[in-house]
């Protein structure tokens, strides 16, 4: 949080960036996410925010927040409807894991390793997986 | 904090008065792109006049097309402006206070991100 401890990030200037410039909303909202080998995982349904306090002052010269990770899940109801869905139900991807952001956001992961894609998997296994001729290719 | 949460509140100076809605949250992504991103970070807000959302982002892009629908929402966004994240003061539930003597930022993007 902003605290005014040691920034953890450099002050940054808008009107100067030196990095790509997006807007959250705009080019991050609704998205697509595509794992690394182009998988469709699910879509940007919420942004998580590191750094902003509800309520608390932001001390001048306070490291800026960061974007921590993706929402989706019962994220998007939320958005729409308004509330907010419990930590523990939602559902996360780490920033830290995204590799590109274009049309779509592209991860530098399987989609195998994500919490996201539990829904999919569990169908495929438990209900595909059990009609004959579900477990292979066509042929 | 969510980002929704964020999305829509009340922009208000220092004094109070209500100055517009905030429709979206400007990012940066430091350096250049390698393998994964690296940290992005909030660098301002953007704020409209009149509204407390904004779909398409013409008021903050160079394109004209469809024109008609260019044109009606770059009139219903007039007077849109980007505050950066050094001027906020504090962000509440449903309302974000800039500090006394903020500057209004042109809103415009530097370039519209593009499939890498």
């Amino acid at each position: 949080m902003n605290d005014g401890s040691e920034p953890r990030m450099p002050r940054r200037d808008p009107r100067a960036p030196r990095g790509r410039v997006l807007d959250a909303h705009l080019h991050l909202l609704d998205r697509q996410v595509l794992d690394r080998d182009g998988t469709p995982v699910t879509t940007v349904d919420d942004l998580e925010l590191d750094g902003i306090e509800l309520g608390a002052r932001i001390e001048p010269g306070s490291p800026p927040p960061t974007v921590l990770a993706i929402l989706t899940g019962p994220q998007l109801l939320m958005r729409i409807l308004g509330g907010h869905a419990p930590p523990a139900r939602r559902i996360s991807i780490p920033w830290r894991l995204v590799a590109s952001v274009g049309t779509t956001v592209q991860l530098g992961v399987g989609a195998d390793s994500l919490d996201a894609s539990w829904v999919e998997r569990w169908v495929g296994r438990h209900i595909i997986g059990r009609i004959p001729g579900g477990r292979h290719d066509p042929e | 904090m969510i980002l929704s949460d964020l999305l829509g509140s009340d922009a208000l100076e220092a004094g109070g008065r209500r100055v517009g809605g905030v429709v979206d949250v400007r990012l940066e992504i430091s350096g250049a792109p390698a393998q994964l991103l690296s940290a992005t970070v909030v660098t301002g807000l953007l704020v409209s006049p009149r509204t407390h959302f904004s779909t398409w982002g013409y008021e903050r892009r160079g394109e004209d097309g469809p024109v008609v629908i260019a044109r009606l929402q770059r009139w219903l966004h007039r007077g849109s402006f980007l505050v950066a994240w050094d001027d906020v003061e504090l962000v509440d539930e449903g309302r974000v206070v800039f500090r006394e003597g903020y500057e209004r930022l042109d809103p415009m993007l530097p370039q519209a991100p593009r499939e890498d």
